[in-house]
């Protein structure tokens, strides 16, 4: 056996035990793949649903009374209270009771029954801009549906259209046009799925980065390092030696969550299994790659944690895996491009949720990889230099 | 004194809120704007271009030049598009004949948020269109919406993320530091001088945390002051509300770092720990990104729990809803409590190993 792999072995046995003594990280390493991952899937749910709605009813007619089903019949929303006066609804919503509330006018059933427009009033609040957009439109549905009510007979099917109109009498009306929607992919429209396999992403990444920082530092720290380096190990086998148990627990925990994801949620995976693996694999090389090159800047634990806690926020914030790239600011989704874990939670999807083509899916594993190298290239260098 | 020897912590401390708050702030959204549409017109007569239109025009899709040899499921699975638009052959002479054309619309849906927004999207694009071809004439109306958006007219996400993002940022660093002093008195063993001293387990807490109580205050002033020029936050009319709340706020996130300090005694532990309770518990849970409501209820009340929660709703209530004590005095009395516990299972955890020793 050579010299460098009989060194090696010495001192991965070595981390190994030490690894094996820090129980505390064990846990803090099975932790988030298993619990955290199963509340966020189930609780991480933008769908907008149980509106509270008050009903300002000034009119009490037959006809406010069908205008306020119309609005109930739609699941969307809750008539949480009825009021007498408007200024009571409005307190309500000060007070955080509604989110919206309608306001029926006293004269509402003698103007349609004179068959003019009625005024109805609507309050929304709009501090959740996506709320209240959302609740505008189930409005708008909600108003086309009643005023389509006791209207004249739907047209007639096109067919029928067509024999009359070969018979002359009148013109064919145009045919609306018909969206047929196909939801690819996801065809039951599973919330969770989205969420799982980006917080699985950013798991990875983020562990990955802390566990490496922390037990590179911890040498300096304690002051061991000088007995390190006093051995005949070289740089370079140091650090290997020092990153791969966190890279084989790693991959442990990439698994771990998957299989959680599979069991609890669902999850599907559609494409190569041996990719998503490489992918995790590069992603854990590239955050062990910050986190030691973290550490090698700081003097303390305290320090590096400290420095991985600042720019793991914003890795995770840029990388789309909680909102869609698409919806941020274009300098935002600019800088995007420099998020490695960007590029882990497209491959991710594209391997779990939809077969995504290899065409499609190599340029991030490129991109991915190109980062892992520099940035553990970076982190070999800088570990060299101390 | 440990504070202020460390140029890099003060140097962070200073600088993150700000850029970590201008992200928060400007990179989370629902609304989908620009979405890029794939659009395979195979009819290629001036309805079917006008149709198109229709799409181009809003500000939800873009277009996209597609590939001519790609098949669209084949696109959709590459992310050229997050949508693909099929108009089928005879689209004009089934519109004129009077049988319904149907348009294919095929979304990619691993966002099933987005995905049902769009398809959403698409068929109230698809009325415009008919009614402004003169088919579909609505049903006159017999009533109409006047509608008020309080608050937050513009209905500007940047205002709802933005005052989100100050609750996050202020929960993160007090609740940071705290943990890392307390579990470095654990590492380096100076935590007996505290035993051995005169001082009370009270005392010695409060002590701690009153620097990063004030450090809290200096991140809540710049991170106010962010909010103001980038994030269209307004003056409240009565700021006594808010100031509370922050004091409060900043209280709970250091007794909460600290708690997590005493029950790991190693900062990289009682980092995690931090990173999990407060960073990322309150990101996903506090209302910052989702409506609490949409919480299932098995796990809702973990939101009550967090400090976040309650502050991120005061100040909405004080930034945008401009309402006074009364709407707020429930989430204050909540911060309150909450700031009171953890503070009590430190001075618990405090007594229990002074016994020890």
């Amino acid at each position: 056996m050579p010299a460098a792999v009989r060194r090696y072995l010495a001192l991965a046995t070595k981390e190994v035990q030490q690894l094996r003594r820090n129980r505390v990280l064990l846990i803090q390493l099975m932790l988030p793949p298993t619990i955290v991952l199963i509340i966020f899937g189930y609780a991480l749910n933008p769908r907008v649903r149980d509106l509270r709605l008050g009903v300002v009813d000034e009119s009490l007619t037959a006809e406010s009374r069908q205008l306020v089903d119309s609005l109930t019949e739609n699941v969307n929303f809750e008539v949480k209270h009825r009021y007498v006066r408007a200024d009571e609804a409005e307190a309500a919503l000060n007070r955080l009771e509604l989110d919206l509330f309608i306001v029926i006018p006293s004269d509402f059933s003698r103007v349609v029954q004179r068959g003019q427009t009625a005024t109805i009033q609507v309050v929304i609040d709009a501090v959740d801009a996506n709320t209240a957009q959302i609740a505008q439109g189930y409005l708008g549905l909600a108003m086309d549906d009643y005023n389509n009510l006791n209207t004249e007979a739907p047209l007639p099917n096109y067919r029928y259209r067509a024999v009359l109109a070969r018979a002359g009498i009148p013109a064919p009306r145009p045919g609306v046009p018909e969206v047929r929607a196909a939801y690819l992919y996801n065809p039951g429209l599973v919330t969770s799925w989205h969420y799982v396999t980006g917080i699985m992403s950013i798991i990875m990444f983020i562990n990955a980065s802390l566990v490496a920082s922390a037990l590179a530092v911890k040498e300096k720290e304690t002051g061991t390092i000088e007995q390190l380096l006093m051995t005949p190990a070289q740089t370079g086998e140091m650090l290997l030696a020092k990153t791969s148990p966190v890279f084989v627990l790693m991959m442990v925990v990439l698994f771990v969550a998957l299989g959680v994801g599979m069991l609890v949620f669902g999850v599907p995976v559609r494409g190569d299994l041996w990719l998503f693996a490489v992918a995790g694999a590069c992603a854990v090389l590239a955050g062990t790659g910050i986190g030691v090159t973290i550490a090698t800047f700081s003097k303390s634990q305290q320090q590096a944690q400290l420095l991985t806690f600042f720019v793991n926020p914003p890795i995770t914030l840029l990388s789309g895996a909680t909102s869609p790239l698409e919806n941020m600011p274009e300098f935002f989704q600019k800088l995007s491009y420099f998020d490695p874990l960007r590029y882990l939670v497209t491959i991710v999807r594209g391997v779990t949720l939809k077969d995504a083509p290899w065409s499609a899916l190599w340029p991030n594993l490129v991109a991915l990889a190109t980062f892992a190298v520099i940035l553990f290239a970076i982190s070999a260098w800088r570990f060299r230099k101390q | 004194m440990l504070f202020r020897r460390d140029k890099l912590l003060i140097l962070l401390a200073a600088l993150m809120p700000i850029v970590l708050m201008s992200l928060a702030g400007g990179t989370q959204s629902l609304r989908l704007r620009n979405v890029p549409l794939l659009v395979y017109d195979y009819d290629n007569t001036p309805l079917s271009r006008t149709y198109l239109e229709t799409y181009g025009a809003a500000l939800s899709f873009k277009i996209v030049p597609r590939r001519t040899d790609e098949s669209p499921e084949r696109a959709l699975a590459s992310w050229r598009g997050r949508a693909a638009l099929i108009i089928p052959p005879n689209f004009e002479r089934d519109f004129r004949r009077g049988a319904a054309p149907v348009v294919q619309l095929m979304i990619d849906a691993t966002d099933s948020n987005a995905a049902t927004a769009l398809g959403n999207y698409a068929q109230s694009l698809n009325i415009n269109f008919a009614r402004k071809n003169g088919i579909d004439v609505p049903s006159p109306n017999r009533v109409r919406m006047q509608q008020r958006l309080w608050f937050n007219p513009g209905l500007s996400n940047r205002l709802y993320f933005g005052s989100g993002a100050m609750g996050l940022m202020l929960i993160i660093f007090p609740a940071l530091l705290g943990a890392l002093t307390t579990a470095k008195e654990y590492e380096t063993g100076t935590i007996i001088q505290a035993y051995a001293s005169s001082l009370t387990a009270v005392q010695w807490i409060l002590g701690k945390a009153l620097l990063y109580v004030v450090i809290g205050i200096v991140e809540f002033i710049v991170c106010f002051a962010l909010g103001l020029i980038a994030f269209e936050y307004r003056f409240p009319t009565d700021p006594s509300v808010l100031i509370v709340a922050t004091f409060l706020y900043l209280l709970a996130g250091v007794f909460f770092g600290m708690m997590m300090g005493n029950a790991n005694k190693t900062q990289s532990a009682a980092i995690q720990g931090v990173q999990m309770g407060s960073f990322l518990l309150s990101m996903l849970l506090s209302g910052y990104l989702f409506a609490i409501r949409n919480i299932p209820e098995q796990i809702r009340w973990v939101s009550s729990f967090l400090p976040a929660t309650h502050y991120i709703q005061i100040v909405r209530n004080s930034i945008l809803r401009d309402v006074g004590w009364g709407t707020s005095l429930q989430p204050m009395l909540m911060l309150l409590g909450l700031a009171f516990l953890f503070f009590m299972v430190n001075v618990i955890q405090m007594r229990k190993m002074q016994f020890q020793d």
